[in-house]
């Protein structure tokens, strides 16, 4: 069946879907605030879900609350008193938690009912931010970047000053934890004082300490995000970053923007050091030159499996278009993209079939494929079929696999690792029996 | 499998009816199944869709049940949704149908949802006393075998409260006694047998069955018998909620530990009771485990904590040994021979060294 890339559904329904809600990606990145509390304004059910995903995919204790919307509230109240109650009922049962920051994100109930989540903060003396992430619209991937927008629009303070080493990095939802160390890491290497919005780099990175789970831990804090606008640079790596970009750009006309659809192979990663390189005028660290020397290997050593194989790739579009420019890069063939939610990005990819839909959809493509990469739904699927075809678990959820957290696919480092996590697979499918 | 209907803001603003008389079609043609179960969410519940005639039309055009189910997120908790399900099941599967075979040993299964293959670990017993399992609501269950679930001579909940309404009203209506059970730890396992063969009871299946029982306890213990002397002297805590506050309880004590402590946070009173007649007058019953848990260790020489991730920390402070019960589990407990797969998690739990390993001090820490 041939599907066509479309904002429109093809079918009235979704069978084993891979799309996930707005408001789960709004949650995400709420955790990486420092001492922020998530707060899904939302019944019960719908929030536990959303831990239960996380707690499993990062294998940690997931810092969540929720408003706890009731038969009764679903019809008497507005918002003000589910919301306001939610808050002090969790800080009074806890008194060591003093969260730097209410993050309330809505869902699709609370949104049906219309509820006024903005003016519910001027009753909240803790700082608040409001968004509007219904489940019926967008996804994981929207649902972030509608919290990074909402962050600078409510608390970044607007200013003409800029501070020339200063940069904010605005990571889309699929970068794991240490992408964004690796990345931050990668800025400060060229002398930056750098951030990410949200920076979920210690936060759900894997790391034991004492009382952890109950607030955000993220890097970044309220005070960074309101002074967040004097920064000089701004790097954004994704393309639902975009409406971020353009709120941080109102606090700041004077910030220069640098953007990349992903930040994976050599050519993404050249432009990215090359635009570095422009604003510091130094060279890169010897590790960064070292590194993509091996990257140049590492495609000449994989290009012979990886030019020889088709692909199908699934996932929210920010991360297709990263892993099929890198594959193409050494020659692989993209037989099909199934995409979560519609995305502009999605016209740039070049495969055969590219389409949003669901499992069911890609069902017929995994036939004919030798790697899929997907999230942990597909395995099952994959068993079902007679064709061995390899897997590499990538996307959420991925229940399968411990140390999620510190997958790292980005720059010349991660996409080294990445052709190497691929051509390894594909030996296996193809010469392992 | 998963569908949905996928509702977007125009189902929400013209309603949703016309999407879910799609779905169904589109559900019928490629897949044929026996019945569909709608469930409404919070949004379809709220804009008010009428799930119920949908269901009605599309039953009635593709000739299967659609079985619609309120239970919209925020009318309530699991056990509610499940209770919501027993009842719409009722009204639209059992009864419709009669079975191919009876015997008069046919039990349903209420209530497992065969969570890591639980039922697989008991289902081989049944069959060589000679129980015969009609349908099971819902772990590994069939809606075919559901539809003839009148017929059988005794219902069985298996630790789930939530059911009971379901089985109240069968009784009522087709005069199906109940009884409730719990299939962890080697004296429950033998508990709900002998309570199953009376109930149907039938002389034969009771000696059969007591033949089987000893049978079991016998080849149980003889490999039970390394882990007691492995694990003689052990003491635990346990801090986990509701019915296996006192199920697993139940089966670290058949295998010679001593439970000393266990929370009681969203157990039932009848939970309650069941925790402290195991645990004895010694047992400390934890309202608040969180800050409880770390005293009692200390103060009871517990070797071992059972727990959710979060109480990680806490036997890592204490350097004793931790194991995640709330994690989602590969392997069951169920059954006898679940009982040795807890005795396995726990050997590996008590010799591995990675708890007092992991609370080493950094060497930059005084």
């Amino acid at each position: 069946m041939d599907i066509e890339l479309s904002k429109h559904e093809h079918k009235p329904l979704q069978v084993n879907p891979i799309k996930h809600s707005q408001p789960m990606g709004a949650a995400l990145a709420f955790m990486g605030i420092k001492n922020c509390m998530p707060l899904m304004h939302a019944s019960q059910g719908c929030a536990s879900y959303t831990k239960v995903f996380y707690t499993r995919h990062f294998n940690e204790p997931i810092a969540m609350y929720n408003t706890s919307v009731s038969d009764i509230t679903a019809v008497l109240d507005g918002g003000d008193y589910s919301i306001l109650m939610a808050i002090e009922n969790i800080t009074k049962k806890d008194k060591n938690l003093k969260p730097e920051l209410i993050g309330l994100h809505t869902t699709g109930l609370t949104e049906t009912k219309g509820d006024d989540v903005r003016s519910v903060g001027m009753h909240i003396e803790i700082p608040y931010c409001y968004v509007n992430t219904p489940d019926f619209e967008g996804g994981m991937q929207s649902g972030w970047a509608l919290t990074v927008k909402a962050l600078i629009d409510q608390h970044t303070e607007e200013t003409t000053e800029l501070k020339a080493n200063k940069l904010v990095i605005l990571p889309n939802v699929n970068m794991q934890p240490a992408e964004v160390e690796k990345v931050k890491a990668f800025c400060e290497g060229f002398g930056f004082e750098t951030y990410a919005l949200p920076d979920l780099s210690t936060s759900l990175d894997g790391y034991l300490s004492e009382g952890q789970g109950k607030l955000g831990t993220g890097a970044i804090s309220i005070e960074d995000i309101r002074s967040l606008a004097d920064s000089a640079t701004m790097v954004t790596v994704g393309a639902s970053m975009e409406i971020a970009s353009k709120a941080l750009l109102k606090k700041n006309p004077g910030i220069t923007h640098l953007h990349f659809d992903h930040l994976m192979g050599l050519k993404m990663n050249d432009n990215f050091v090359a635009e570095l390189m422009k604003i510091r005028a130094i060279e890169p660290l010897p590790q960064v030159k070292r590194w993509r020397g091996r990257l140049q290997d590492a495609m000449l050593d994989s290009h012979f499996l990886i030019g020889s194989s088709h692909f199908v790739v699934t996932g929210e579009p920010d991360m297709c278009i990263g892993m099929c420019e890198l594959l193409q890069s050494v020659g692989g063939t993209i037989d099909a993209v199934v995409a979560t939610n519609y995305s502009p990005v999605l016209e740039k990819i070049e495969a055969e079939h590219l389409f949003v839909g669901d499992l069911e959809d890609a069902l017929e493509h995994f036939q004919k494929a030798d790697l899929v990469i997907s999230n942990f739904h597909a395995e099952r699927l994959l068993h079902m079929q007679e064709r061995n075809t390899g897997l590499i678990l990538r996307g959420f959820p991925n229940y399968e696999e411990l140390g999620n957290q510190l997958k790292n696919d980005q720059l010349y480092e991660g996409s080294t690792y990445f052709l190497f996590e691929v051509a390894n697979a594909l030996r296996h499918v193809k010469h392992g029996g | 499998m998963g569908f949905t209907t996928g509702i977007t803001t125009n189902d929400i603003i013209f309603g949703g009816d016309k999407r879910l008389e799609d779905s169904i079609d589109y559900i019928m043609e490629h897949y044929k199944p026996e019945a569909i179960f709608v469930y409404s969410t919070c949004v379809t519940a709220m804009v008010g869709d009428d799930i119920d005639m949908t269901c009605k039309l599309g039953g009635e055009k593709h000739g299967v049940p659609v079985v619609p189910v309120h239970a919209p997120g925020f009318v309530g908790g699991k056990n509610l949704g499940s209770r919501i399900a027993g009842e719409a099941v009722l009204e639209h599967l059992i009864g419709t149908k009669e079975p191919e075979k009876m015997t008069p040993y046919d039990i349903n299964l209420i209530g497992d949802y065969n969570v890591t293959g639980d039922m697989w670990q008991y289902l081989p017993i049944f069959e060589k006393i000679g129980i015969r399992v009609l349908s099971s609501m819902s772990g590994d269950g069939r809606v075919g075998d559901i539809r003839g679930a009148h017929r059988a001579k005794l219902n069985v909940i298996v630790c789930a409260k939530s059911l009971v309404t379901l089985t109240r009203k069968m009784e009522e209506r087709y005069g199906i006694p109940w009884i409730s059970v719990s299939f962890y730890g080697k004296r429950d396992t033998t508990f709900a047998i002998r309570e199953i063969v009376t109930a149907l009871g039938d002389p034969e299946l009771i000696a059969r069955a007591e033949k089987i029982i000893a049978e079991e306890e016998t080849k149980l213990e003889a490999k039970l018998l390394p882990y007691r002397k492995l694990f003689a002297g052990k003491k635990a805590v346990l801090n986990t909620g509701g019915n296996k506050a006192w199920s697993i309880a139940s089966g670290l004590q058949d295998l010679g530990i001593e439970v000393v402590a266990t929370s009681i946070r969203k157990s039932t009173e009848d939970d309650i009771a069941k925790v402290r007649d195991y645990l004895g007058p010694d047992g400390v019953l934890m309202k608040a485990p969180a800050s409880e848990q770390s005293k009692i260790i200390d103060e009871r020489g517990a070797h071992i904590l059972l727990a959710g991730g979060r109480s990680l920390y806490t036997a890592i402070k204490k350097q004793i040994s931790f194991i995640d019960v709330n994690q989602e589990k590969k392997v069951s407990y169920g059954g006898y021979n679940g009982l040795l797969n807890l005795a396995e998690d726990l050997k590996y739990a008590f010799g591995n060294p990675v708890f007092a390993n992991v609370s080493q001090k950094a060497p930059w820490e005084a």
